[in-house]
C-alpha cells in the first residue's frame, strides 16, 4: 500500500526549540486523525506535509514526492489551516474562486468549481455574503470549501471543528466522512479524542515532537474515558442551560463564566450527542461555540510515556 | 532515541523509528472503511493541468487580480492618500495666493512661473519624497503584511511558484500607487500651471514625462524595497533610513557612491527648466552631475530586475513561521 504522506526520521528546529524530532512515519490512505494536545508538533508536523516549512534533517514525501519547493504538487492536495485568517472584505464566493484561479482554472471554471465547494459545505446561502460577516462555524466551512474546491486527492485539514456549534461540528464531521467515502485521504489534526473518533479509527499519537503510537483509537479512548473531560460552552442562555447539565448523573462539575458555561463530564460521548440534541431543538436558545482544553488528553499521554 | 513510551496496548503500534517492526497482525489486516483502492486514476476534469508547470507570469497575474483590491482599499492606502493630499493643498494655497498678488511669484528676483514651479514640485514633493514613501510602505509590506494577517499560507499552498505571489503583489503594488499618485499629479498640475501665465496646453508634454518617470520611479523604489522587505530584518526602518539618509547623503558628495541610489538615475528623467539664482536651483546644483536619459533608464531597469530577482529568490527559499 503506498503512504500519502511518509516521513524518514524527519526532524525539524527552531534555533534552540525542537518541533518535531526524529519522527518516521508512513500514513496510509483514508482517514487518519492526527492527535496531540497543543505544543505537540501538530502545527509543525502539518507545517512540514504542506511544505511551509523544509525539514532540518531527514526528508517528507506527500504521495510520493518531495513537497518543499514543489508547488506543482499543491494541484493534488488541498490544505485547510488551523488560523481563522481571510480576506475579510470579499464574499465567500469570491474568495474561493479567487483562490481556485491560482490552480489553473479559468474564470468561468473556477467560478463553477468554487459554486460546488461551497455547496459541498453547504454554505450556498452566504455565499455570497462578506466573510468578515459570518460566523465562526461558516468561517471553518468556506476554508475547507477553499481546500477542496479543485478536487485534491490528499486533504489535510488542521482543527477543522475548532470553536464550531454542535451542529456545524456534527455537519462538518458527516461531510468528512462523506470525503473519505468518496475516495479522498484525509489528514485531520485535533486535540480532541472524540473529534478524531467520530471520524476515523486510524490516529497518528503526537506528544513533544514524536509519534507516540499509531493504530486503533479505541484503546486510547478507554483510556481518556478515565479522565474527566472538560468542555467550554458558549450560549446564548447559559444559566438554563446549566440547569440542565446539572439533572445528568455523569457531569461531574459545572462552572459558568461569562456567556459561557464549563462543564467537566465523564462520559463525553453521551454529553455530546445531548448537547448536539439541545443545539438542534433550541430550546434553551442557540449554542454558539463548543470547545475542549487539551487538559483532557494532557493526562493521558502522561500515562502514555510513562514508562 | 532514548525515549521509548509505553502505549499500554497492544493494539497501538509504537512509532519511534528505533522500532521499526513489522506491523501488529491486527493492524496490518484492519482496513479503514474509508480506505482509498491503490493506484486510483484521478477523476477530475482538470487532471491534466496537475502535471503542467505553473508559469510564472500567468500565476502573478492571478495574484495581482487577488491583491489589487485588498490594497488599494488597505488602511495604508487611505492614509497615503491623505499624504498625496498634501501638495494638492500647498497648490491650492499658491493658486490663491497668485490671484491676490498679481506680480506673481519672485524667487531672489525671479519670477517663477507655473511649469517651473509645478517641475519643483514635482521632483521634491513627489521624487524625492513621495514615491520613496510608497515605495518604504508598500514594497516592504509586499509579503509581510499577508504573514502578519496569516493569509499567506493560502497562497503558498496553491500550485504557483512562491516568486510569482511576490511578482504579482509587486505589480498590484504598482498599480494601486500609480492611482494613488495620478490623481494628486493631475490636480497639482491644472492649479499650478497656470500661475503666472505658463499654458496649460504648452506644459503638457512634460507632465507625460513627469508621469513616465513618476512611474519608473515607483516601480524602481518598490523593486528595491521588496527585496529589502523580503531579505532583511526591520525592513521598515531600514528603507526610511535608505531614502532619507543614505540617498540624500551620498548625492552631495561627488564620487561614484551616489551610483548606488535610484534618485541619481531619476533626475536624469527631469525635464522641467528650474527658475535660476534661487535657492531652489542651489539646491538643485547639488545634482550636477547627471546621467543620460538612456544610462538612466538602462539602470533602472536592471535595478528593478535584480532587485525583484532577489526578492523572489529569498521568498523560495525562506520559511514564514506564522505566530500562533
Amino acid at each position: 500500500m503506498t503512504a500519502i504522506v511518509a516521513a524518514d526520521h524527519l526532524s525539524k528546529w527552531y534555533g534552540q526549540v525542537i518541533g518535531l524530532n526524529d519522527v518516521s512515519v508512513a500514513v496510509p490512505p483514508g482517514i487518519t486523525g492526527l492527535l496531540g494536545p497543543n505544543g505537540a508538533g501538530k502545527s509543525t508536523f502539518m507545517k512540514l506535509i504542506t511544505g511551509q516549512l523544509k525539514p532540518s534533517k531527514g526528508s517528507i514525501h506527500v504521495l510520493g514526492v518531495p513537497i518543499w519547493g514543489n508547488p506543482a504538487l499543491y494541484h493534488r492536495i488541498g490544505f485547510c489551516p488551523e488560523q481563522d485568517s481571510f480576506y475579510e472584505r470579499m464574499t465567500g464566493h469570491e474568495w474561493v474562486t479567487a483562490l481556485v484561479r491560482l490552480n489553473g482554472a479559468g474564470d468561468q471554471e473556477a467560478a463553477a468549481m468554487a459554486s460546488r465547494a461551497i455547496e459541498m459545505v453547504e454554505l450556498t446561502d452566504a455565499a455570497n455574503k462578506k466573510i468578515g460577516a459570518y460566523s465562526k462555524g461558516m468561517r471553518q466551512r468556506i476554508k475547507m470549501a477553499q481546500a477542496l474546491a479543485h478536487d485534491p486527492e490528499l486533504l489535510i485539514l488542521d482543527e477543522p471543528l475548532s470553536g464550531m456549534d454542535p451542529l456545524a461540528r456534527r455537519r462538518t464531521i458527516r461531510m468528512i466522512k462523506e470525503w473519505g467515502r468518496a475516495g479522498k485521504s484525509l489528514l485531520v489534526s485535533s486535540h480532541i479524542l472524540h473529534e478524531i473518533e467520530s471520524m476515523t479509527a486510524n490516529i497518528l499519537l503526537i506528544n513533544q515532537g514524536r509519534i507516540l503510537a499509531e493504530g486503533n483509537v479505541h484503546q486510547i479512548r478507554d483510556l481518556i474515558d478515565e479522565h474527566p473531560h472538560t468542555v467550554h460552552i458558549k450560549a446564548d442562555h447559559v444559566r438554563t442551560l446549566a440547569r440542565e447539565f446539572l439533572a445528568d448523573d455523569d457531569v461531574l462539575s459545572l462552572r459558568l463564566e461569562e456567556g459561557a458555561v464549563v462543564v467537566q463530564t465523564a462520559r463525553p460521548d453521551a454529553f455530546y450527542a445531548r448537547l448536539t440534541d439541545l443545539a438542534a431543538s433550541g430550546e434553551h436558545g442557540a449554542i454558539h461555540e463548543v470547545t475542549s482544553p487539551d487538559d483532557n488528553l494532557q493526562a493521558v499521554f502522561q500515562y502514555l510515556v510513562k514508562s | 532515541m532514548s525515549q521509548n513510551p509505553s502505549a499500554g496496548t497492544s493494539e497501538l503500534r509504537n512509532a519511534e523509528p528505533d522500532n521499526q517492526e513489522p506491523k501488529n497482525q491486527e493492524l496490518e489486516n484492519r482496513e479503514p472503511e474509508n480506505r482509498e483502492p491503490e493506484n486510483r486514476e484521478p477523476r477530475t476534469p482538470n487532471s491534466e493541468r496537475r502535471t503542467q508547470s505553473p508559469p510564472l507570469l500567468a500565476s502573478a497575474l492571478r495574484i495581482f487580480d487577488l491583491s489589487l483590491g485588498q490594497m488599494l482599499w488597505s488602511r495604508r492606502s487611505v492614509f497615503l492618500a491623505l499624504l498625496l493630499g498634501g501638495p494638492v493643498v500647498i497648490a491650492l494655497v499658491l493658486r490663491i495666493v497668485s490671484t491676490m498678488y498679481a506680480a506673481g511669484f519672485h524667487i531672489n528676483g525671479a519670477q517663477a512661473v507655473g511649469s517651473s514651479i509645478f517641475g519643483m514640485m514635482i521632483w521634491l514633493l513627489y521624487i524625492r519624497f513621495i514615491v520613496p514613501v510608497l515605495g518604504v510602505f508598500y514594497g516592504t509590506a509586499l509579503i509581510a503584511d499577508e504573514v502578519d494577517d496569516k493569509t499567506i499560507t493560502y497562497l503558498f499552498t496553491r500550485p504557483i511558484p512562491r516568486s510569482a505571489v511576490l511578482l504579482g503583489k509587486y505589480l498590484a503594488y504598482l498599480a494601486s500607487t500609480i492611482l494613488l499618485v495620478l490623481p494628486s499629479v493631475m490636480l497639482l498640475y491644472f492649479l499650478v500651471v497656470p500661475i503666472g501665465g505658463s499654458s496649460i496646453g504648452e506644459a503638457f508634454p512634460s507632465l507625460l514625462a513627469d508621469f513616465g518617470m513618476l512611474i519608473v520611479g515607483l516601480a524602481s523604489y518598490g523593486a528595491v524595497f521588496a527585496l529589502v522587505g523580503t531579505r532583511l530584518k526591520r525592513p521598515l526602518v531600514v528603507g526610511l533610513v535608505y531614502a532619507f539618509g543614505w540617498e540624500p547623503a551620498v548625492l552631495m558628495f561627488p564620487g561614484y557612491l551616489k551610483r548606488l541610489t535610484v534618485a541619481y538615475y531619476l533626475q536624469a528623467l527631469v525635464t522641467h527648466e528650474m527658475p535660476q539664482d534661487s535657492a531652489v536651483s542651489m539646491v538643485l546644483q547639488l545634482f550636477h552631475e547627471v546621467p543620460t536619459v538612456f544610462t538612466s533608464l538602462v539602470c533602472l531597469g536592471a535595478i528593478i530586475a535584480v532587485t525583484l530577482w532577489s526578492a523572489g529568490r529569498a521568498v523560495e527559499q525562506r520559511e514564514y513561521v506564522l505566530e500562533q
